[in-house]
């Protein structure tokens, strides 16, 4: 126990930066992923044409096949290519924001498309111009399919971007990177506890979100018939 | 109100949902339209309010013709109602409720009165269902609810499709007469598809029977009955014959007017002058006497005897002849 604090005490700060920069480097990764996951997948619920949803839908799960590791490295080859920066956050959030595409593409593609057409028939029948129909009706009723792989996207972006520090990213990658070179656990725990708790913490806030979000009877009984 | 001037819908396959129809929807009537499934009711509805355009012919409501009209404003003054799968699940009551009258943006407190009002008259207490969610509600409130919904703009035209399909007999049976109740207090053009001959025979002042994407008859429910225009009519019905002949024969020919019978009233059962000849028959059943009286708008207009009763069911479904 002594020895917990004591490391605490020397490497506080240092614990801290570090999860903050794991943080930041997570968050906007995920407002990025969403910002393009949701949209995206919206525009394929709606699409006819079959081929372009498959292929899309395939697109990003081959990007989720390559495993992490390779497809930071690609990144990090490509920007040299095109002469990107290949060192820090940039090529880092790249590579996390395609690899948190799926989940929240998938499941906004699924949650739309599990929706009654019925539903968004009656209304139309109403009067609803797309848009409110888009807004009003589709996504409040998809939102917690969204919000589920939203939730899948975050657990995934702060484990896989414990390896960002590979590439000169920061987090709490450099700490488990340091435990490592210098077989020392101390360090070794000090990235991996906050990352754990990180995720965990984060899952949590999203799943109040989402029951927030969610009317109360709805989540409780909408696939009960009376 | 509506016209469908040989209207017909083809589907990109090549099959034709509608093929030629024309028919007139009188405003304040109910016109039932009544086929199996894939007999083009449902696709008929939809081309009035355009969630379905007709590939050819002419929709006129109004007089004007649907596809010059811009559809939401079309669609926002028309009714809609669906099986209960319809109301957002998302949405408590009183939002359900509450979507065309926002989409009109009428006042907040123009929307909560006539929240109030609606759910009153399809007869759930407002304080205590307004913020419930449709998930709170049995098969027959949310029914009710789908009804207030589709009436929430006072529209002239409301659209029904199956809208008591999904219900157990008896809630089905209760709700039907509640909306009979209703529709003829607020007298509203309403155009009702179901594939339910008694529901038909009940709710419409006129049936259009389709089958196959064609008219086979438009016309009263006793005239259908009674006068079927073709084998295909007389087959759709036959099945039900004796039920429907009584359920569409209304008692008000045979009802002894004036004396409003003294020595019978003590009997608590009531008739009214549009009852039909089977709703008779069954209080008839359950009361020991030879009279019923026989009301009009509360008003008390006659009586109606056993015997007379009992002849003109049997004179209805041809029995009388082997009497004599």
């Amino acid at each position: 126990m002594n020895e917990i604090t004591q490391f605490v005490d020397k490497h506080g700060y240092d614990i801290l930066m570090h999860t903050y920069q794991h943080v930041y480097l997570c968050f906007f990764t995920l407002v990025i992923a969403v910002g393009i996951a949701v949209p995206l997948g919206i525009f394929l619920a709606h699409c006819r044409w079959r081929s372009i949803v498959a292929s899309v839908m395939l697109t990003a799960s081959i990007i989720q096949t390559i495993p992490a590791l390779a497809l930071i490295a690609l990144i990090v080859v490509v920007c040299a290519l095109i002469g990107w920066p290949t060192i820090g956050t940039f090529p880092a959030m790249i590579a996390l924001v395609l690899y948190a595409l799926l989940p929240i593409l998938r499941n906004t593609y699924t949650g739309m498309r599990q929706i009654d057409p019925a539903v968004v028939e009656v209304a139309r029948g109403m009067g609803m111009q797309p848009r409110q129909v888009l807004f009003q009706v589709e996504l409040p009723l998809s939102l917690p399919v969204i919000m589920a792989g939203i939730r899948t996207a975050t657990v995934w972006t702060i484990g896989i971007a414990t390896l960002c520090a590979l590439i000169g990213a920061g987090g709490l990658g450099d700490l488990i990177m340091r435990g490592l070179r210098s077989i020392q656990i101390d360090y070794l725990l000090a990235g991996t506890i906050p990352a754990a708790i990180l995720a965990v913490v984060a899952d949590w806030i999203l799943a109040r979100v989402e029951q927030w979000l969610t009317p109360p009877a709805q989540s409780a009984t909408s696939l009960s018939e009376s | 109100m509506i016209q469908f001037e040989h209207v017909s819908k083809a589907f990109p396959g090549g099959t034709l949902a509608v093929d030629d129809l024309t028919l007139d929807v009188r405003p304040g009537e109910t016109l039932v339209l009544l086929g199996t499934s894939g007999s083009g009711k449902t696709t008929s509805m939809k081309m009035v309010n355009r969630l379905i355009e007709p590939t050819a012919g002419h929709i006129r409501v109004d007089g004007q013709d649907v596809m010059e009209q811009d559809p939401i404003t079309l669609r926002r003054k028309i009714g809609y109602a669906i099986q209960h799968i319809g109301l957002f699940t998302h949405m408590t009551v009183a939002q359900n409720i509450a979507v065309v009258p926002r989409l009109l943006h009428w006042s907040r407190e123009r929307i909560d009165d006539r929240i109030d009002e609606l759910l009153t008259m399809v007869g759930l207490k407002p304080q205590e269902f307004r913020r419930r969610y449709p998930a709170q509600l049995s098969g027959g409130q949310r029914q009710r609810v789908g009804v207030a919904r589709a009436l929430a703009a006072d529209p002239p035209i409301v659209l029904m499709d199956e809208p008591f399909g999904a219900l157990d007999p008896i809630t089905r049976e209760q709700l039907q007469d509640e909306f009979l109740a209703v529709e003829s207090e607020i007298q509203k053009t309403i155009v009702f598809v179901t594939h339910d001959v008694f529901e038909a025979v009940k709710m419409g002042d006129r049936i259009a029977l389709l089958d196959d994407g064609r008219l086979q008859q438009l016309d009263t429910p006793h005239n259908l009955v009674e006068r079927p225009a073709n084998e295909f009519v007389k087959a759709f019905l036959q099945h039900h014959h004796v039920q429907l002949k009584l359920m569409t024969r209304k008692i008000s020919t045979i009802v002894e007017e004036g004396n409003s019978a003294p020595e019978d009233t003590t009997s608590l059962a009531k008739l009214q002058a549009n009852d039909s000849l089977l709703t008779a028959l069954g209080k008839m059943k359950d009361t020991s006497a030879e009279r019923i009286p026989v009301f009009r708008q509360g008003r008390p207009i006659g009586t109606l005897a056993r015997q007379r009763l009992l002849t003109t069911i049997a004179e209805s479904l041809g029995l009388s002849e082997s009497q004599s």
